[in-house]
């Protein structure tokens, strides 16, 4: 007989194994063929690799994880020791920094100072325990491969339970993605500094100008930025000329949906995982209440709008009632772009985008000359750091009067709208150490905007010291913002407790955000030894020299 | 010779047919297939029994969240405010449309007698488990439209 | 052809040879045999390359037409840079006139300007002639961009250069561009035409569009103007003293 003749026998077993394979549930076999956009446990494999990416219809290559970008959404659980084997595909090293997550030094990921970094090929296990729960982000602290997509959530869940209820939890991430490759935007930067800046002041603006505030006015306001050589157009080095801003790794076309019931309470876990974009975000139609900032609980706070700079996260609930779709609207801070995605009671629903706010324009409060009328310092001095500051090479401006400025949510807010401010925040616990500090130190945000150089007191990372803590340190710093755009600063491994008006129920943050010509402080216990990273958490500004090493011996 | 293969042939068929049904497409009536769709990772559980306190809105507007008191909320960590609870058998599974057929016992807390019908189950419940003829507990919920929806459904114990 | 990033730190950043798999350590103070300097976390001492043309153009007065080029370029870090400069006119009669090449070390200074030294080749269709040069280069206040530069030769004549630009933006794209440069010269240089004293000016009104941002045509009016002695010069070589031409090209940079 034919061998290949189909027997009854063979018939049977066929079958039998078709009907196997129909009783394996669908969701499994689907899990076979699609990489796995949430991980949980505490044994995780990583694979670090080139990703194709495409992105309304344009095709480019990321830098993801497990083949994807963003990286999958990691859950661990408070109180778990969390093992991660993170595999390096690429060809040239990478590493992972798990974002607000305190680890022991060696697994904070930072090459140069926690470990080697990760070199092709090689596998590096990190191991930590957690202690923390809430919302979190990790990426990669290698060059710019947090630019070209290594990116992704961290979502702890706490072990004593949740301080408000809800019935439905999304991970909602913006980025910033740019067909150019990153090494070419700093390069733009380096040559031209205003490359993307294609909101500058024209003729055009100097005669509406003219007509708003009157000719006599306008020039003056013209010689007073023109003598400092400084744009008040500056919002962001790069803007949507070149940035496609995303939300979960879509852009605004692709409509990523969040589906709800109506009266269903919904969190929406907020980062901001992007390279240099700050996003000022809203739901059209649904107020949010701000439950945790930076992965910590504080007192909830009902806003129409916040503004979440770059590595900071926002865990808010929303309550929809109707049966409608809401849009959820980030828009860039220099209004350039946004990322949107829909809050809706059934897939396929859109809401309205709504249009992007006005433009921000920077002021004489942001240039640390508050309350100063054109030109006019009235006996104003330099403090003696200033003083010797001014002129450097990595210098273009010394704020003459810093202000407090946490009360304010920043320009670029129409009027009417709740927006949340720093000094809104506060813990639902009293602080862990109640010692006051001992000493201070004190760091001025400094750069030279022609020269595209960032640095902390006139100085790049490779021309200052580290600085030094004693364990069990109990320590201010204090921050000067002599430039003219926000910086979120970012400590690794050590809390910073900002000091906003709550006393002892000051926020436990990771990453703050400093305003123009702004001064602030905060209060650090140096209980981890280790060489910890400290930077502007805005990516060129990092790579062009805003980076510390802070030393807890 | 084919009156032979008649038994095998549709032994054999079956359960690709069976696969064919598990693997159609999106029926019309979900246009939004391509629509990237959120994560849900689920609901917060049983909360902390403190309520917290909120923090005085700046308003410029009072917004009203008269829809439930606050308290209500931490009794039960999936209580609604129209669930109700009921036992019944399953008579048929439709997993394409994501609904089940119940012959359903009397349910007092919504005043339903005995009845067989229809219901759509949550998106995020799994029915394999769900067989036609096992004996169920479940959940439903009203929805503002005012249908009845399976918020929950389990094989009931064996011997009650 | 954009610039690209050469860290200089590069050989900072290489391995030793690599471990395999980390084994974790506990929570001492880690070294990982990491030495210092055996890695960076960022490289902000990166090299950074460009060039730029400010002038391609080709300038007509109505009955002949010149072609002219002006640019610059340069490589190096934040604070040291190796600069080259070249600008010449090339005349409808293939000679090349006023043509200049400098070779510089730039070295950042304050926050807006530079200290460059180095020489001056100036190459033509005329003599060649060698220079010491020495000047600034930066950002003025009010945004005018800025060169002085002033030289000495072998022979112990001085020179000087201004030339300074502002760009008026008319719209985010449209940029009216005024600009000037003028020589001055200790002695005079018959074999290079040039006179004594105020020499010549070169000041034109260029309306550039920009494409993109390294690619920007642009429509213009120069004129070309010699002054004293090297008007004399000029007069008795046949050539005009003072030249009104439109000009066509392109602004690029890269």
């Amino acid at each position: 007989m034919n061998p290949f003749a189909l027997t009854r026998r063979r018939f049977m077993q066929g079958a039998a194994a078709a009907g196997t394979l129909a009783l394996i549930p669908s969701p499994l076999r689907r899990a076979f063929a699609a990489p796995a956009p949430v991980l949980s446990g505490t044994e995780f494999a990583l694979e670090i690799g080139s990703v194709p990416l495409a992105l309304n219809g344009r095709q480019a290559t990321a830098t993801g994880v497990n083949g994807q970008v963003p990286a999958p959404i990691l859950r661990w659980r408070e109180g778990d020791t969390v093992t991660l084997a993170v595999t390096n595909r690429l060809s040239e090293p990478s590493s992972i920094h798990w974002h607000g997550v305190r680890t022991p030094s060696p697994m904070d990921g930072v090459p140069g100072l926690s470990f080697r970094g990760i070199a092709p090929g090689e596998t590096f296990v990190y191991r930590f325990p957690v202690h923390q729960s809430g919302t979190y982000w990790y990426h990669s602290h290698s060059m710019f491969q947090e630019q070209t997509g290594l990116y992704g959530a961290i979502v702890i869940s706490p072990k004593t339970g949740y301080a408000q209820t809800f019935d439905r939890d999304y991970v909602v991430l913006l980025s910033d993605w740019s067909f150019e490759p990153p090494e070419t935007i700093v390069s733009n930067l380096k040559f031209q500094s205003d490359y993307y800046n294609y909101g500058q002041r024209t003729l055009g603006t100097f005669i509406a100008d003219a007509q708003h505030k009157g000719l006599a006015d306008t020039v003056a306001d013209r010689i007073e930025w023109g003598k400092m050589r400084m744009s008040p157009t500056d919002i962001l080095d790069v803007s949507g000329a070149t940035y496609t801003y995303l939300i979960n790794g879509q852009p605004p076309g692709a409509n990523w949906t969040a589906l709800f019931r109506s009266s269903e309470r919904v969190r929406l876990r907020f980062i901001n995982g992007s390279s240099m974009s700050i996003f000022d975000v809203r739901i059209d139609g649904l107020p949010m209440t701000v439950v945790q900032a930076d992965g910590n609980d504080v007192s909830p706070v009902t806003v129409d709008e916040f503004r979440i700079s770059v590595a900071e996260t926002y865990d808010v609930i929303v309550r929809p009632m109707a049966d409608r779709a809401y849009a959820i609207f980030a828009q860039a801070e220099d209004r350039t772009g946004y990322a949107r995605g829909t809050l809706a009671s059934r897939p396929g629903m859109a809401a309205a985008i709504p249009p992007m706010d006005p433009r921000p324009i920077r002021t004489m409060a942001d240039m640390g000359m508050a309350g100063m009328e054109h030109g006019e310092m009235p006996g104003m001095e330099l403090s003696p750091e200033g003083k010797l500051l001014q002129g450097k090479v990595g210098v273009d401006n010394v704020a003459m009067m810093p202000a407090e400025r946490l009360q304010s949510a920043g320009q670029g807010f129409p009027a009417g709208r709740r927006v949340l401010t720093y000094a809104d925040l506060r813990a639902t616990r009293p602080g862990g150490d109640p010692r006051p500090p001992t000493h201070e130190i004190t760091l001025h945000l400094t750069g030279n905007m022609e020269r595209f150089i960032w640095g902390f007191d006139g100085k790049k990372f490779s021309e200052a010291g580290p600085i030094e803590l004693k364990r069990g340190d109990r320590v201010r710093f204090v921050l000067i913002n002599d430039t003219m755009m926000e910086h979120p600063i970012h400590l690794h491994g050590l809390w910073s407790e900002l000091e906003n008006g709550h006393g002892e129920f000051r926020p436990y943050k990771h990453t703050i955000n400093v305003k123009p010509g702004e001064r602030l402080n905060y209060l650090v216990t140096a209980d981890a030894p280790g060489r910890w990273a400290f930077h502007c958490h805005l990516l060129y500004h990092m790579e062009t020299g805003m980076f510390r090493e802070v030393h807890v011996a | 010779m084919i009156a032979r293969l008649y038994r095998p042939l549709v032994m054999g068929l079956l359960p690709v047919a069976l696969i064919a049904c598990m693997n159609s497409p999106p029926t019309a009536g979900e246009p939004s297939a391509a629509v990237p769709l959120g994560i849900d990772l689920g609901g917060s559980g049983p909360v902390i029994a403190s309520a917290q306190s909120e923090l005085p809105a700046r308003a410029i507007r009072a917004e009203a969240d008269t829809a439930s008191p606050r308290h209500s909320d931490m009794q039960m960590a999936h209580a609604g405010h129209n669930d109700a609870h009921g036992t019944g058998t399953v008579n048929s599974v439709d997993p394409a449309q994501h609904k089940v057929n119940l012959s359903h016992n009397p349910i007092p807390e919504i005043g339903w007698p005995a009845m067989t019908m229809e219901f759509p189950v949550a998106p995020s419940i799994d029915l394999t488990a769900i067989k036609p003829g096992t004996r169920v507990n479940f959940t439903i919920e009203q929805d503002q439209g005012g249908m009845y929806e399976i918020k929950a459904i389990a094989p009931a114990g064996a011997g009650r | 052809m954009s610039a690209r990033i050469i860290p200089v730190a590069a050989a900072l950043c290489a391995f030793a040879a690599p471990a395999t798999a980390e084994t974790p350590v506990a929570e001492a103070e880690p070294t990982l045999g990491m030495e210092s300097g055996a890695m960076q976390p960022v490289m902000d001492q990166a090299i950074f390359g460009h060039a730029i043309f400010n002038q391609l153009e080709g300038r007509w007065n109505g009955s002949n037409t010149e072609f002219r080029w002006d640019g610059q370029g340069w490589v190096g870090t934040d604070y040291d840079k190796l600069w080259i400069k070249s600008e010449g006119t090339l005349q409808s009669n293939g000679t090349v006139d006023d043509g200049q090449q400098q070779f510089l070390y730039s070295r950042a200074v304050t926050t807006y300007f530079d200290l460059q030294g180095g020489v001056r080749s100036d190459i033509d269709s005329h003599s060649t002639r060698n220079w010491g040069a020495f000047g600034i280069q930066g950002l003025a206040p009010y945004f005018f961009d800025l060169e002085v530069t002033g030289f000495v030769s072998g022979e112990g004549h001085f020179a000087a250069r201004l030339e300074t630009s502002y760009d008026l933006l008319l719209t985010q794209r449209l940029i009216l561009q005024p600009q000037i440069e003028f020589n001055i010269y200790s002695k005079a240089d018959p074999a290079r035409r040039v006179g004594a004293g105020f020499s010549d000016i070169d000041t034109g009104l260029r309306l550039r569009y920009e494409l993109s941002r390294t690619f920007a045509p642009y429509l213009g009016v120069v004129y070309e103007g010699k002054f004293g002695q090297t008007a004399n010069f000029a007069r008795q070589a046949g050539e005009s003293t003072g030249d009104v031409r439109l000009v066509f090209g392109i602004r690029t940079w890269f």
